[in-house]
């Protein structure tokens, strides 16, 4: 175990916890973004920054990667931890100026979109990777990473092609705070269009963004849409199910 | 004892190659003396020693320094002191080889070296006895000339003066004796307690002291240990690391040895960027030829040690200078750093406890080893010991590389060996530390360069970078340039660097385009601060600095831009129209002639006039004009 101070607040907790983890079971509310409680620490949006006192010297870390040493002691909430947050805030809100996920953020802690600066007005995405990180390591599918650097950053499938190992399985989208990733429901007896694709027949599954169509399989008894059918293959190929497992649904299995 | 030997053996080798019975011609052929035409003048003198039957030696040699010169060929004829050509053409090749084969040095002459300096043996040897004929004679030693006189080369010791392609060139100047002697019953903690005692701090840029880093990678738990020589150099205007690759890669290696021995690690890595492939195929070369004198491998040197190297190609990030991106890269993934804690030291290459140092510091350790710690430790500044390897570029009449102790200061370097700035004008800010650094002014020009004053003056050391800048360099569009860069270079992984960077630069565009607001200077002070802070690593933690540095210093710049949407230096083109001041004019035509759109008219001897319709402000008649009559 290793002991700690954060907020003035003594706390023991097992070798190897991120602060941020620390600080959450003191009850201190520190603002987070690309972090999620079932993905890998990542640090890359800086809003749960917090100062870390170490030999003396105070400085700036994000608390979802920092891991608790023996003696550490954390500010989460000074001047200057607020100063980054805001400043992290203003600029995303020029990113994405309407992604809700951000204006709320920034409603909550007053920050208002800087009128100086210039805005990106044709993309939700924050290049959070929580998508990615999803994909990698929840799915195990890894159909998406990024590509290029910096500022031409994109979240892709490979050579932005329509991607060969998505499942369609959803969780990129239900796992995106700012609405980036888009996903289409085909209903029985519509068609839409896979982005630069071909048309598709519903019931099915497009991931616009990864420019991927595929069939809704239909439970064999009742006839209700169960998934994607490509994701139950997935599945029943990686936990070792019976291969009609995923014939019938749910509830029809009971 | 039979380890000794060999080396021996090969020191003799050397010695007979530095210095031969017969006549030998060395040409410099790093990057910079190919780029100025070394390869033609190679050829030259192998062809012409051919047909000529000239019985010479033709042999390579790394980068001297004087980049200005090249290309350089020298002349080694027993008897004789070892002279340097400068600007060799192929007819000026042809004449000094004729010129050496009769005995009687043809013209041309830059300087001449009396002395063969072995600086980790502490003894030199003189290359002629008895008197020179006056035509010699009067010629300037290069201790004496002032591009030399101030400088102390360490880590630059072989550079210029052996073959890089030669082990026992290397041996012969007491290379591989220091690691050798270690092998025989040194104790590894005596070597990381002697880098302690040197005071050495890492030459790659944030000056971490190189003994605490080697101590933390030894105490660290787990036998499987690495090292990593960092050769990814990426500023611009920066080629210290390059130069020490291709003129010395032994240095290299035998510095890893040492660090490998110290620390318990049995694998190195250098990393060096893939855009140095010349730095590549001479540290193969010098890799192969260790290992085939049982300098690495199995059971170095008959010992109990073992220790090899690889060589890892950057693929062209800036970024993956950074250590725990670099880290990233070697282990395939992207280059993208991550946070630190945890330090590589404890937990690096594969997890495991890795050393990174970088070329520069690598190449000092086997002096330090050999000359003791005491040596090293009184040289340079009370908190910077040693010396340090500049590439001095821009607006200064010697471009070169040059090496000088720690605490000399930036006049010294500027105008003592640098010669000043050309044409006279006036020494405006010198850029320290690359595009991580900054500008630091001309009244500070008294400033002796180590590590914290730099930094107490808003700069860096950085790697090594130094561009000298003259009054005609607008400091907003010189921020603006590195922020460009910065932004190209940035990861992308964290939003201030990410996304703060390019917010940083488009105020620039607006500023020197002119469309600044009032308050844009405070905006962007506040965006730097915070950006430098909030940011995950030294690429964004730095990246700020150059526009930090140009406001502390010339705020009022920022100021003409934004308020009278004016460019003082007479730089930002949409601040400016090109005109001429007719008192000042006389006549000369040298702008008629340099404008490309025809848009300088005048007779001669007369003021001349510029029809503002057909100007495209490309500047040219203003670069040209010998009396500053072009005004903006």
């Amino acid at each position: 175990m290793v002991k700690l101070t954060i907020d003035d607040q003594e706390i023991r907790v097992a070798e190897g916890t991120t602060v941020l983890t620390a600080a959450e079971r003191l009850g201190i509310r520190i603002p987070t973004l690309c972090h999620h409680e079932s993905l890998m620490p990542y640090g890359g949006c800086r809003l749960c920054v917090v100062e870390v006192l170490r030999n003396g010297r105070a400085e700036i870390a994000a608390s979802c990667t920092y891991p608790v040493e023996e003696g550490l002691t954390i500010a989460t909430n000074t001047g200057r931890v607020q100063k980054v947050r805001r400043l992290v805030l203003e600029l995303l809100l020029s990113e994405a100026p309407d992604a809700q996920g951000i204006r709320d953020l920034a409603g909550e802690m007053g920050v208002t979109s800087p009128e100086r600066l210039k805005k990106r007005e044709d993309d939700l995405c924050i290049l959070c990777g929580r998508c990615i990180r999803a994909c990698r390591e929840v799915v195990g599918a890894n159909a998406i990473d990024y590509a290029q650097r910096g500022y031409q950053r994109t979240v892709a499938a490979p050579f932005y092609k329509s991607s060969a190992d998505c499942i369609a399985c959803g969780t990129c989208y239900a796992i995106c705070p700012t609405g980036a990733v888009g996903m289409q429901e085909v209903e029985e007896g519509e068609t839409a269009r896979i982005p630069q694709g071909k048309e598709v027949e519903g019931p099915a599954r497009i991931m616009v963004n990864w420019k991927v169509g595929l069939p809704m399989k239909r439970c064999k008894q009742c006839g209700d849409v169960i998934a994607p059918d490509f994701q139950l293959a997935y599945l029943q190929k990686k936990v070792g199910l019976a291969g009609d497992h995923f014939d019938t649904c749910p509830r029809c299995r009971e | 004892m039979n380890r000794l030997n060999n080396l021996e053996k090969l020191r003799e080798e050397g010695m007979q190659s530095l210095f031969p019975a017969k006549t030998k011609i060395l040409v410099g052929m790093a990057t910079c003396g190919q780029a100025a035409g070394a390869n033609e003048v190679w050829q030259v003198l192998q062809r012409e020693a051919a047909r000529k039957k000239i019985d010479v030696l033709v042999t390579k040699t790394g980068c001297i320094g004087m980049c200005q010169h090249e290309p350089l060929v020298d002349v080694i004829k027993p008897g004789y002191p070892r002279i340097t050509y400068d600007r060799v053409t192929a007819e000026k090749a042809a004449q000094l080889l004729g010129g050496a084969a009769a005995g009687k040095f043809s013209k041309g002459m830059m300087a001449r070296i009396d002395h063969e300096e072995f600086l980790l043996d502490d003894t030199s040897r003189r290359y002629h006895a008895g008197k020179l004929p006056a035509y010699l004679s009067s010629l300037s030693t290069y201790k004496r000339l002032p591009f030399y006189r101030k400088q102390q080369r360490i880590a630059l010791r072989n550079c210029g003066y052996i073959d890089p392609e030669n082990i026992a060139e290397y041996v012969a100047k007491g290379g591989y004796f220091s690691f050798a002697r270690l092998l025989q019953g040194g104790a590894p903690e005596k070597v990381v307690s002697l880098v302690k005692k040197s005071r050495l701090r890492g030459r790659g840029g944030a000056g971490f002291p190189t003994g605490i880093k080697w101590e933390a990678c030894r105490s660290a738990a787990g036998e499987e240990k690495y090292l990593i020589c960092n050769a990814d150099e990426g500023d611009p205007g920066a080629y210290m690391d390059r130069s020490i690759l291709e003129g010395d890669p032994h240095s290299i290696i035998e510095g890893m040895l040492i660090g490998g021995f110290a620390v318990g690690a049995r694998k190195g890595y250098i990393y060096v960027r893939a855009e140095y492939p010349l730095a590549i195929e001479r540290l193969e070369r010098a890799l192969a030829q260790a290992r085939e004198q049982g300098l690495l491998g199995d059971a170095v040197l008959a010992s109990q040690f073992d220790f090899d190297i690889e060589i890892n190609r950057g693929a062209g990030a800036f970024v993956c200078g950074e250590e725990t991106a670099l880290i990233q890269s070697i282990q395939g993934n992207w280059g993208e750093p991550k946070p630190r804690p945890p330090f590589p030291a404890l937990s690096g290459l594969w997890g495991k406890p890795t050393v990174i140092n970088n070329v520069e510091t690598w190449a000092n350790v086997p002096a330090i080893v050999a000359k003791g710690a005491k040596w090293f430790a009184g040289i340079g500044t009370d908190k910077s010991k040693g010396t340090k390897v500049f590439s001095l570029v821009g607006k200064v009449n010697n471009i070169g590389l040059v090496e000088v102790p720690m605490g000399i200061t930036l006049k010294e370097i500027i105008y003592d060996i640098g010669g000043g700035v050309p044409k006279g004008r006036r020494f405006k800010a010198v850029q320290t530390g690359g595009p991580s650094g900054g500008c630091i002014p001309g009244e500070l020009i008294d400033l002796p360069v180590d590590f914290d004053r730099l930094q107490k003056a808003g700069s860096i050391m950085g790697s090594g970078g130094m561009i000298v800048m003259d009054d005609r360099t607008c400091m907003v569009d010189v921020a603006k340039y590195f922020l460009s860069f910065l932004e190209d270079e940035s990861c992308g992984k964290c939003v201030p660097c990410r996304v703060g960077i390019r917010r940083m630069r488009e105020l620039l565009d607006d500023i020197t385009a002119g469309r600044g607001r009032p308050g844009d200077a405070d905006y962007l002070q506040h965006m730097a601060e915070v950006i430098k802070d909030g940011s995950l690593c030294g690429l964004g933690k730095t990246a700020p600095n150059p526009v930090l540095a140009t406001l502390r210093y010339f705020r009022d710049e920022y100021e003409a831009h934004i308020r009278e949407k004016r460019c003082p230096a007479g730089v930002c083109k949409s601040l400016i129209t090109y005109a001429i001041d007719a008192e000042r004019c006389t006549g000369c035509g040298a702008c008629l002639r340099a404008c490309p759109e025809g848009a300088v008219s005048g007779s001669k001897k007369k003021p001349h006039r510029i029809h503002i319709e057909k100007c495209i402000k490309c500047g040219a008649c203003f670069e040209v004009c010998a009396f500053d009559a072009i005004v903006t």
